[in-house]
């Protein structure tokens, strides 16, 4: 274990940057972001950022390739190339834990995602244990261990005055290795406050698929007024459509996040839309998370960070959902 | 077929290459046939079934039904129907297109080995239908009786005229019977719409798969008279369309359930579709 007084942070994150990018959670107009780090800006570590980083992974858009045209010919000029090297710096162990699901989707099920791929094997995560989760999180019932975060490459603690730093990685520990501003050290795990929301998630995907036509999906819909925000902020949403911009005879293929929220998403040319309405779109976005995700990758799509329930403008809450969910009856 | 193009697609499998369009047959006044030349073997070998990304680079793209023509040329035919089939309606021979795939689980060709075969096509839903009919054409000892019955909705929009009216009438034990919703003044054959028709033609279910493709309301009021026929949902398949953008089960869209039609379809049995979502 490694030892950082709280007055060297700035230090370490510049000796970060001379191997890597890094990306560290910095408070802007009261907005905790993770932002590619720069000497002068003030890295605030006191709650998790408002947005996922899932973006250094999965950026909200990305060129995927250039092409030109040119009457009749057509030609794919240029696939985007590999990423640089990353370090996440103060990454939640919530946050750790969507990268699994995004790995996932992105990486199994016979295609990987060479987009993605380029980013994850260039990205060490150093993530920060949580001490004082806030009201809207509920990561322990999602099975989340928040003083710790197993699939990071360095995990660190938050002791005060100072961070303790520990590899589980061997890249980590080269990283750790390679740092003059730490110390060796020990260091007891600080204490850590327990959610204030409990839910039970586990079982239920066995009970939703048996409620697909149940009216609980049309009543829960009207309140929502299909903004997008949920799937914006959730670090587990990895929908995406793909579109091109031309300029003259060049242009370029990218992805952009999308969302299960629009009718859009799913409307067919001819104008059939499988999900016409908000309560189709409603109920696939919750069983998406509780039932056809576990159903797929064996996982809830649902980190417990609570950015969904603190964000939505009408107060759409995930763990009151969860809650109703388990206890409506269901005609067998 | 084309190795480095195949590995092209395997690494980057969002990334299309691109082919020459060589032929464009007018199937009907909406409908055309693309074929696409590639420059050293075509890409890929598509099972009868899957389907491909087909795109104009500037324009977009949109899935499709593919099919083999020979060594250097895959086929699509499409419907004029939205923005992508709009304007690939309005290129002409010697435009490049992009292409990428193949995406899907295909027909079960082996395990309609042995069976006799009832292929019901209504509209364009025959061109997927075609790719198996010319599967087991292809290898036709291996199938049984092939049984094709097809509708459209008037004798202009009858698509593969020449497979329709002669080509299958000359492979060995195979049946083609052709109706359409509304005839004319030249049009001899059946006016009928395609569930009354296949009722009448009683096609039998022992030891038959059945394929069946068409738009949403064909396949619809067709299931019945399938049942009443004697067949059974595991003898019954067919495929499903939703909107898709990747192909490879990522862009979360097609998804009807946990199934990603991309991925895990386009091709179901009613089987299947029973225990899934009534969400496409």
């Amino acid at each position: 274990m490694k030892i950082l007084d709280k007055s060297k942070l700035k230090d370490l994150l510049n000796s970060l940057s001379g191997e890597a990018q890094v990306f560290a959670p910095v408070n802007e107009d009261d907005v905790i972001k993770f932002q590619p780090w720069t000497d002068g800006k003030e890295v605030d570590l006191s709650s998790n950022a408002l947005l996922p980083p899932k973006d250094l992974l999965f950026p909200q858009t990305e060129t995927m390739y250039r092409y030109t045209t040119k009457g009749m010919k057509a030609e794919v000029a240029e696939v985007a190339a590999g990423s640089e090297k990353q370090v996440i710096f103060a990454i939640r162990p919530c946050d750790v834990r969507s990268f699994l699901m995004m790995d996932d989707v992105f990486l199994t099920k016979g295609y990987e995602d060479d987009y993605y791929k380029n980013k994850r094997d260039n990205t060490i995560l150093i993530s920060l244990g949580c001490k004082d989760p806030e009201p809207t999180c509920f990561c322990d019932s999602m099975g989340i261990d928040k003083s710790e975060s197993e699939h990071a490459d360095i995990v660190m603690f938050d002791l005060g005055e100072q961070l303790a730093l520990d590899a589980k990685t061997d890249a980590g520990k080269a990283l750790l290795d390679s740092l003059s501003e730490l110390e060796d050290g020990s260091a007891d795990k600080p204490d850590t406050a327990e959610c204030i929301i409990k839910v039970e998630p586990q079982g239920l995907a066995e009970k939703l698929a048996k409620m697909f036509e149940h009216p609980y999906w049309e009543e829960l819909s009207r309140k929502c007024i299909g903004c997008g925000a949920c799937t914006y902020l959730c670090p587990t949403c990895h929908c995406f459509d793909i579109r091109r911009k031309n300029v003259g005879e060049e242009g370029f293929q990218f992805r952009c996040w999308d969302s299960c929220m629009f009718s859009e998403y799913t409307r067919m040319a001819g104008g059939h839309n499988p999900r016409p309405s908000k309560k189709e779109r409603v109920r696939n976005r919750f069983l998406h998370k509780l039932q056809y995700f576990p159903e797929r990758y064996d996982k809830v799509a649902c980190v417990g960070c609570g950015r969904c329930l603190a964000k939505c403008p009408v107060n759409m809450d995930i763990t009151r959902i969860i809650k109703e969910l388990g206890e409506v009856a269901v005609n067998e | 077929m084309s190795e480095p193009a195949k590995k092209q697609l395997e690494e980057h499998p969002l990334v299309p290459v691109t082919g020459i369009v060589t032929k464009i047959i007018d199937e009907t006044p909406d409908v055309k046939t693309f074929h696409i030349k590639f420059e050293n073997g075509r890409p890929f070998t598509p099972m009868p079934g899957q389907v491909a990304m087909l795109s104009l680079l500037s324009i977009g793209e949109a899935m499709f039904s593919v099919r083999i023509v020979d060594e250097d040329h895959l086929e699509f035919s499409l419907k004029k129907t939205g923005i992508v089939t709009d304007a690939l309606h309005e290129i002409e021979e010697g435009q490049e297109v992009g292409v990428r795939g193949p995406y899907g689980n295909g027909f079960p060709v082996d395990l309609c080995k042995g069976k006799d075969m009832l292929f019901i096509g209504m509209g364009i839903g025959l061109a997927p239908v075609r790719t198996m009919i010319y599967h087991c054409i292809n290898n036709r000892e291996d199938y049984g009786k092939m049984q094709i019955v097809y509708g459209a909705r008037s004798p202009q929009d009858l698509v593969f005229k020449e497979d329709l009216l002669e080509n299958w009438h000359e492979v060995p034990n195979c049946s083609v019977d052709v109706t359409v919703d509304r005839g004319d003044d030249e049009w001899t054959g059946s006016v009928d719409f395609v569930p009354p028709f296949v009722e009448k033609l009683a096609p039998k279910p022992e030891n038959t798969i059945a394929i069946i493709c068409g738009p949403p309301i064909g396949i619809k009021f067709t299931l019945p008279v399938m049942e009443k026929l004697g067949f059974t949902n595991d003898q019954i398949i067919t495929t499903l369309e939703m909107r898709m953008k990747c192909g490879i089960g990522k862009c979360g869209r097609c998804n009807i359930g946990s199934c990603y039609v991309c991925l895990d379809g386009p091709v179901f049995s009613l089987e299947q579709l029973k225990t899934m979502p009534n969400e496409y």
